[in-house]
């Protein structure tokens, strides 16, 4: 009886989904080895937790659904009455206020994922269509994009896209770049070593070379 | 956004309605599902006052989970207490679906309803940043969906000894994450 063995009896046994003749070898393996009940009743405890917390973590990823059309003007009042107008001379503040304004263009990011080994630094790439998306231009550099990293996924939301580039991806050393058309350029973050990196490159004619030149400076981060 | 930016907040209610509107929705919809949407919306609002204290985007979705979860909660304290002042001594458990209240995320004394919102929306900020594809969507299928391994294993493309091993990390992160948390 190994270790995993025993976890998987109790787990089936801890949701009632053991068969018979799993529930009876657990039975006997307890009865066996009686050191293992602690370990069940912790096991127990874990399995609560995870019913707990689950649904509330699953809620907060949720993504369907849309804002009723009345409470805009409501939620608008709020945030006047409590943060005031906006100062529209100065672009000071979070970084992502440019990501914010380019959000009413309807962007669409597509995303690639690569994951240059397991045991290595984690790149990851995106694109930031504010011309919405698969046509022209933006067709090639997505496939651009695709020619190169082999996951890609897509988004909508250029919040989402901030949090992206801002959320850790790795417990370890990891990159993320992103390309903007809108802005002509390619961002690019990450921690190496412990410590946060980030540049910006300007993307004149060529995408390409301006990809290359940000890959190679991950590198450099992680001293590859 | 923090300086009332209108086109920011126009964005940003849009991307946070969904996570307001699932959570109202978890806890008030066996009692009082004509309330999630009121729930949802006044939550934003807590929000708008509380953004100045956020330093970074991805804080806000857990936030926003946070205030829902916590103003969910107070409205059925609050309805709770009505019923009580009139009477009335029924069971909110006793009107759910799922015939286990004590896992039911609508049951009036979760330990969830313990963490004070800053501490509960950082633990679902870890959370999000822990449970990556497809460690939550494995974990949420077993415990919550009653899916067996095998049909794990086929949902997921992994190998049904694989599943265990998901599972495992999975229960060990939610232990670190909420500090062994016992639900019972």
């Amino acid at each position: 009886m190994n270790d995993e063995r025993f976890f998987d009896l109790a787990m089936k046994v801890i949701v009632r989904q053991g068969t018979d003749a799993e529930r009876a070898e657990f039975d006997a393996l307890l009865a066996s080895q009686p050191e293992l009940k602690a370990e069940f009743a912790r096991l127990q405890a874990d399995v609560r937790t995870a019913k707990g917390a689950l649904p509330l973590v699953n809620a907060t990823e949720a993504t369907a659904g849309e804002l009723p059309a009345y409470a805009r003007g409501r939620l608008q009042t709020k945030v006047r009455h409590t943060l005031g107008s906006p100062d529209t001379t100065k672009h000071r503040g979070w970084s992502w206020r440019w990501a914010i304004g380019l959000a009413a263009t309807t962007s669409v990011i597509v995303l690639g994922l690569l994951l240059l080994n397991p045991s290595r630094p984690v790149i990851e790439v995106a694109m930031l269509d504010t011309a919405g998306g698969v046509r022209g231009a933006e067709t090639n550099q997505v496939s651009l994009l695709q020619a190169r990293w082999k996951e890609v996924r897509q988004f909508s939301n250029a919040l989402e896209s901030v949090a992206w580039e801002r959320q850790p991806s790795a417990r370890g050393d990891f990159a993320k770049i992103i390309y903007d058309p809108a802005a002509a350029e390619v961002r690019v973050s990450g921690r190496a070593g412990g410590k946060n990196f980030t540049t910006t490159i300007a993307v004149e004619k060529n995408l390409a070379g301006a990809l290359d030149e940000a890959v190679h400076f991950a590198r450099d981060q992680f001293g590859h | 956004m923090q300086r009332g930016d209108s086109a920011a907040w126009d964005e940003a209610f849009a991307w946070l309605w969904p996570t307001v509107f699932a959570v109202a929705r978890l806890r008030l919809q066996p009692f009082l599902p004509d309330e999630i949407e009121d729930v949802a919306i006044e939550s934003l609002e807590a929000l708008v006052e509380k953004v100045r204290g956020v330093k970074t985007v991805e804080e806000l979705k857990p936030l926003a989970a946070s205030i829902a979860h916590h103003r969910a909660v107070s409205l059925l304290r609050e309805r709770f207490a009505q019923k009580r002042g009139e009477g009335k001594t029924e069971s909110l458990d006793a009107t759910t679906e799922d015939g286990d209240p004590k896992h039911d995320p609508a049951s009036p004394d979760s330990p969830l309803d313990a963490l004070e919102e800053k501490e509960l929306a950082e633990r679902l900020q870890k959370s999000l940043g822990a449970l990556k594809p497809p460690l939550g969507d494995v974990l949420s299928d077993f415990f919550l969906h009653g899916l067996r391994y095998e049909e794990i294993a086929r949902k997921h493309g992994i190998a049904v000894g694989s599943v265990g091993v998901y599972l495992k990390r999975g229960l060990e992160t939610l232990r670190r994450i909420w500090g062994g948390r016992d639900d019972s």
